[in-house]
């Protein structure tokens, strides 16, 4: 600690910005850089209640904390704040900036997130992988990753990976191209399904396990993609044509939830309870020429890609019967010109934590996505004004307690999405964010790759790469059966809830 | 007088006698000189020149098409391939080919230290010796056989991973020989060994000048269209006017672009495109777009799609310094500051790009010195004005989108797209485009264009001016050529520098799917754009 300084007028500049957040006691330590232009020393002196840290860092302004101190100052913090007194160096001597603050909250985090880390915005694919980073170290290990070395017959892509509401216990993820399929975690054990029938338009996209029973409710979704010439957004993600299944994983049976032809269901995920299926529906009959046949909607829709929007919508379920009921309107986005996806309850049932944006479906694209809640008590819906930037912030993950959620934005250089957690508290606002702490925090601006779909969980995935690898490569997949739900629902106008058909 | 046949004997000796002896005397001398001659310091000097000077510029384009950096994190995608280290290693040496000279000479004292080795550790002697040559020459003539193929798609690690796989080898093997059975290394043959090298090396550049003489001018182009140097890929282009690639074309077409004189100079290369050796990911034959097509995008202003190029080539090889750099331009560009420090901050990372920091850095949240910036400014001149898609276009876009060019925002713009209708030979979207230039004297190009669209626009000459004292040379080109319409693809080859430079030879005769070096066959009719 300097023993002579002078007083700064500034708050010190560092990065990432850990300034006024708020942080689970269970987090790896914030790691930070200070920048200042003439200084060739720093020290951190973070003070907490009873507990206080310090951390130097030379002319490169990385200040890394020691864990086990860390760790002392956060449980000895919890449920208040942390100021952090910044020290540097001068040719003129030692200067001591504005103190910051941060606060402790009192519930941890889940522990894990997993995410995929791929290139932003392209076609082709080459090197992925599903990795889990343990958010109370600075410790990633990979989940599954694709050949590593170029190989025509082997190349495969992987996504959507979804535990059941936290749990690795059960896990599935997507497979694409070579050794396609739907790859199914459960007791430690992986096998392949094959998600095809005539009726079903590609093969499962987006999950959601059943929070009780053996089911996953998946989209069924024909994509496109194209890139713009001259936007500030660069890729456009469309759906085509998009359904809602309903797999059963012990009987290996797939069925329609929703089958329509006018209407594009999206992105679904089940309430706590198991009895409400949430998810986002686009009626795109109004944007299409009726004389023009089917082989042209996507280019269709893509000259009024800016137009196609999508509300929230509920439909209740039975899980004894497994039958669907009548589909509601949660959220009518689309009478506010505004478009609505990846709707995620929180694990008490008491909101619904969704990106809204000005269009389309795949807000990780779009600037205007920010995230918004729709509380179920009392039906009001606001923003996340305090969590949200002007820049893309989109998929989200709720911890198991409600208290926190991860997020993915591009606000720190408007392409490469990094992942920041936020504090939800009881009263349904989230505070300001931060990002996920990195060991060296310069890594978040090397790093080539973009952070996608950031899933939480209480616990490690147990299973092997090895055995999933062997799965993968090794087994064709098992064709699951289509049968019919005599609930389920075809034609349905998704505007308005009218014009249902059963089965 | 008698004393002199006393004094034969003398005359006699070995020094001078006989006319056989004299030749023996002589061959002798030659043997001595030849014994002396330092054979392993000619053969590391030639090295030297050939990887210094002769294939400089296709290392030093290597190295933009390689990225390195100490910061183990941003390696992982090649330490983690097979052969990682060595990769690695081999990227690291690279680096120094950012100075060919610098990194040709690590490459001569590589090879020549690897022969000498071969030689101390084969035992080989006499004429024998001359095969420790060989390893270090085979490697040469491998790196000629394989062309572009050396940098194209990440394989950058190999061009120093393996001289030096085979010096750490063979160092060991030394080290264990000397450890056991230390021994003198004796001279051999060293006439033969001058000899071996010699004409193995100019074999091998034989080779490359008959079988791959694009290689090096393609590098050569690169290096200075990273380097801005117009004028230079101006009459580099010129100088191999008869050899035709689309990398090629695309430099010459940015630098007189970049020169406002893409509508006077572009026909004076051939644009019948040769086949290439260059070879993908996947090492099928490969249309080498990604040499070009980032650029391409760039340099016609559709800065989002060069980030896209960009990106898609960063999926499937990695980074690049080319790319991020590229990707650091377009950045700024667009006001993506944050982008642009990110791509700088990797770059810091990367030896010998200071140069490049220090240029492109201080733009950082600086839209007067972009502005200010020449490349950038001409750039900002030919960007879309409204949006679209890329897929509505034919591909590559800078082409593409230019033949449906229907608002531009600058005279620049409309002259791009008259070129690529032009090169395209698509008249009608040509004719389309003319009204803005309706009462002015257009650049000779777009005239000889216009005089060739009269025939079905009759009346479209007379809206333009300056255009009368070309026609009696597009006459005359027609006249002289009538002989020739009936195989047009036959004797394009055959009539090229006679009508170097002269659109209405392109329209007729260039550029057709058929045309290719030395054609003659009078069976093949097809043509069209290639």
């Amino acid at each position: 600690m300097p023993s002579q300084f002078i007083e700064a007028n500034a708050e010190a500049d560092i990065y990432p910005d850990y300034k006024d957040v708020v942080v689970p006691p269970n987090i790896a330590a914030l790691n930070f850089i200070v920048h200042d232009s003439t200084a060739t020393a720093y020290v951190a002196q973070l003070k907490g209640k009873e507990q206080e840290l310090l951390a130097g860092a030379s002319e490169d302004g990385v200040i890394r904390m020691d864990t086990t101190e860390w760790r002392a100052l956060l449980t000895a913090s919890k449920g208040n704040e942390v100021s952090v007194d910044v020290y540097a160096k001068r040719p003129d001597g030692w200067v001591h900036f504005k103190p910051y603050k941060f606060s402790v909250a009192e519930e941890p985090i889940d522990a894990f997130v997993s995410y995929r880390l791929i290139e932003p915005g392209y076609e082709l694919y080459r090197q992925l992988g599903i990795y889990q980073r343990n958010l109370t170290t600075f410790d990633e290990v990979p989940i599954y990753e694709n050949n590593r070395q170029y190989n025509d017959g082997e190349n495969h892509c992987v996504n959507c990976h979804n535990y059941r509401w936290g749990d690795t216990g059960s896990m599935l993820f997507h497979v694409r191209s070579n050794h396609g399929g739907t790859i199914i975690v459960q007791d430690g054990k992986a096998h392949k399904i094959q998600l095809k029938d005539s009726t079903i338009l590609t093969s499962g996209v987006y999950p959601s396990w059943h929070p009780t029973e053996n089911l996953v409710a998946f989209s069924t979704n024909k994509t496109g993609q194209a890139f713009h010439l001259f936007y500030p957004e660069k890729i456009e993600v469309m759906d085509e044509r998009s359904d809602l299944l309903l797999y059963d994983v012990s009987k290996n049976e797939v069925s329609h939830i929703i089958r329509t032809h006018d209407d594009l269901e999206t992105f679904p995920c089940w309430a706590p309870d198991g009895k409400t299926l949430y998810y986002c529906t686009s009626y795109i009959k109004p944007l299409l020429e009726p004389s023009l046949p089917d082989s042209t909607v996507t280019q269709q829709l893509l000259i009024k890609f800016d137009s196609v929007r999508y509300n929230l919508m509920s439909i209740p379920f039975e899980p004894k019967t497994r039958s669907f009921g009548k589909p509601k309107m949660e959220v009518n986005a689309v009478a506010e010109n505004k478009s609505i996806s990846v709707p995620r309850v929180s694990p008490d049932g008491r909101f619904v934590l969704y990106t809204k944006g000005d269009y389309g479906q795949f807000h990780i694209w779009h600037k205007s996505s920010d995230l918004w809640v729709k509380d179920l008590q009392t039906d009001s819906c606001y923003a996340l004004t305090e969590a949200n930037s002007p820049d893309v912030d989109s998929f989200h993950s709720w911890s198991s307690n409600s208290r926190w959620f991860v997020f993915s934005s591009r606000r720190m250089d408007h392409n490469y999405t990094r992942l920041f957690v936020a504090y939800f508290d009881k009263q349904g606002k989230a505070h300001k964010p931060f990002v996920i702490p990195q060991e060296d925090p310069e890594w978040n601006i090397l790093l080539l790759k973009s952070y996608n779909v950031p899933e939480l969980s209480r616990n490690a995935v147990s299973i092997s790469m090895q055995d999933l690898h062997r799965c993968i490569y090794e087994t064709e997949g098992e064709n699951a059966t289509y049968k019919p739900n005599p609930t389920a629902i075809v034609n349905l106008d998704g505007m308005t809830g009218a014009s249902i058909k059963r089965n | 007088m008698q004393k002199k046949p006393a004094k034969q004997p003398h005359r006699a000796a070995p020094q001078k006698g006989t006319p056989q002896q004299k030749q023996k005397s002589s061959v002798g001398t030659f043997q001595l000189l030849i014994a002396k001659i330092p054979v392993l310091a000619i053969f590391f000097a030639l090295a030297w020149l050939w990887a210094g000077w002769y294939y400089g510029s296709v290392f030093h384009v290597s190295r933009e098409y390689s990225f390195w950096s100490s910061d183990a994190r941003l390696m992982t995608f090649i330490l983690s391939q097979p052969y990682g280290i060595l990769r690695y290693i081999g990227r690291a040496m690279l680096q120094l080919y950012q100075y060919p000279w610098i990194g040709g000479l690590l490459m001569a004292l590589m090879l020549t230290a690897g022969s000498w080795l071969t030689g101390y550790c084969m035992r080989l002697k006499g004429s024998w010796q001359a095969i420790q040559y060989v390893p270090a020459l085979l490697y040469v003539a491998i790196v000629t056989w394989l062309g572009l193929d050396i940098f194209f798609e990440a394989r950058t690690g190999f061009i120093f991973g393996i001289p030096f796989a085979a010096l750490v080898v063979l160092c060991i093997w030394a080290i264990i020989i000397c450890s056991f059975k230390p021994r003198k290394r004796e001279n051999g043959k060293k006439g033969i060994q001058l000899a071996v090298i010699v004409v193995v090396l100019a074999a091998i550049i034989g080779f490359d000048q008959w079988k791959r003489p694009y290689v090096r001018v393609i590098c050569q182009l690169l290096d200075m269209e990273y380097r801005q140097d117009w004028v230079g890929i101006q009459k580099l282009a010129r100088a191999n006017s008869t050899m035709s690639n689309r990398p090629m074309a695309c430099s010459y077409a940015i630098s007189l672009v970049q020169t406002d004189q893409i509508a006077e100079r572009m026909y004076d290369i051939r644009l019948d495109y040769d086949s290439l050796y260059i070879h993908g990911i996947d090492w099928f034959h490969n249309n080498a777009s990604v040499l070009y097509v980032p650029e391409g995008n760039y340099y016609g202003g559709f800065l989002e799609s060069a980030q896209h190029a960009c990106m898609e080539q960063m999926v499937m090889t990695g980074p690049t310094i080319r790319l991020l750099k590229l990707q650091t331009k377009c950045a700024l560009m667009r006001g993506e500051w944050e982008l642009a420090e990110k791509y700088l901050a990797v770059l810091h990372r990367v030896p010998f790009e200071g140069a490049f920091i220090k240029k492109y850095e201080p733009m950082v949240r600086r839209n007067d010195l972009i502005e200010a910036d020449r490349e950038m400014a001409l750039i900002r001149l030919t960007e879309p004005i409204h949006d679209s898609f890329e897929n509505q276009y034919q591909q590559p876009l800078f082409m593409g989108y230019n033949l449906l060019l229907v608002e531009g925002r600058s005279k620049q713009a409309l002259i791009n797209s008259l070129c690529v209708c032009l090169y395209t030979k698509l008249m009608p979207q040509f004719v389309e485009r003319l009204e803005p230039l309706v009462g002015t004297t257009p650049p000779s190009i777009i005239m000889d264009g216009i005089m060739l669209a009269e025939n079905k626009n009759a009346g479209l000459m007379q809206h333009f001016t300056g255009l009368n004292y070309r026609q009696p040379q597009l006459q005359a080109f027609l006249q002289a050529t009538q002989q020739y319409m009936s195989d047009r693809p036959g004797y394009a080859y055959e009539l090229f520098p006679k009508y170097k430079g002269y659109y209405p030879y392109y329209y007729f005769f260039g550029n057709l799917k058929a045309t290719k070096k030395g054609y003659t066959s009078l069976s093949s009719s097809s043509s069209g754009v290639n």
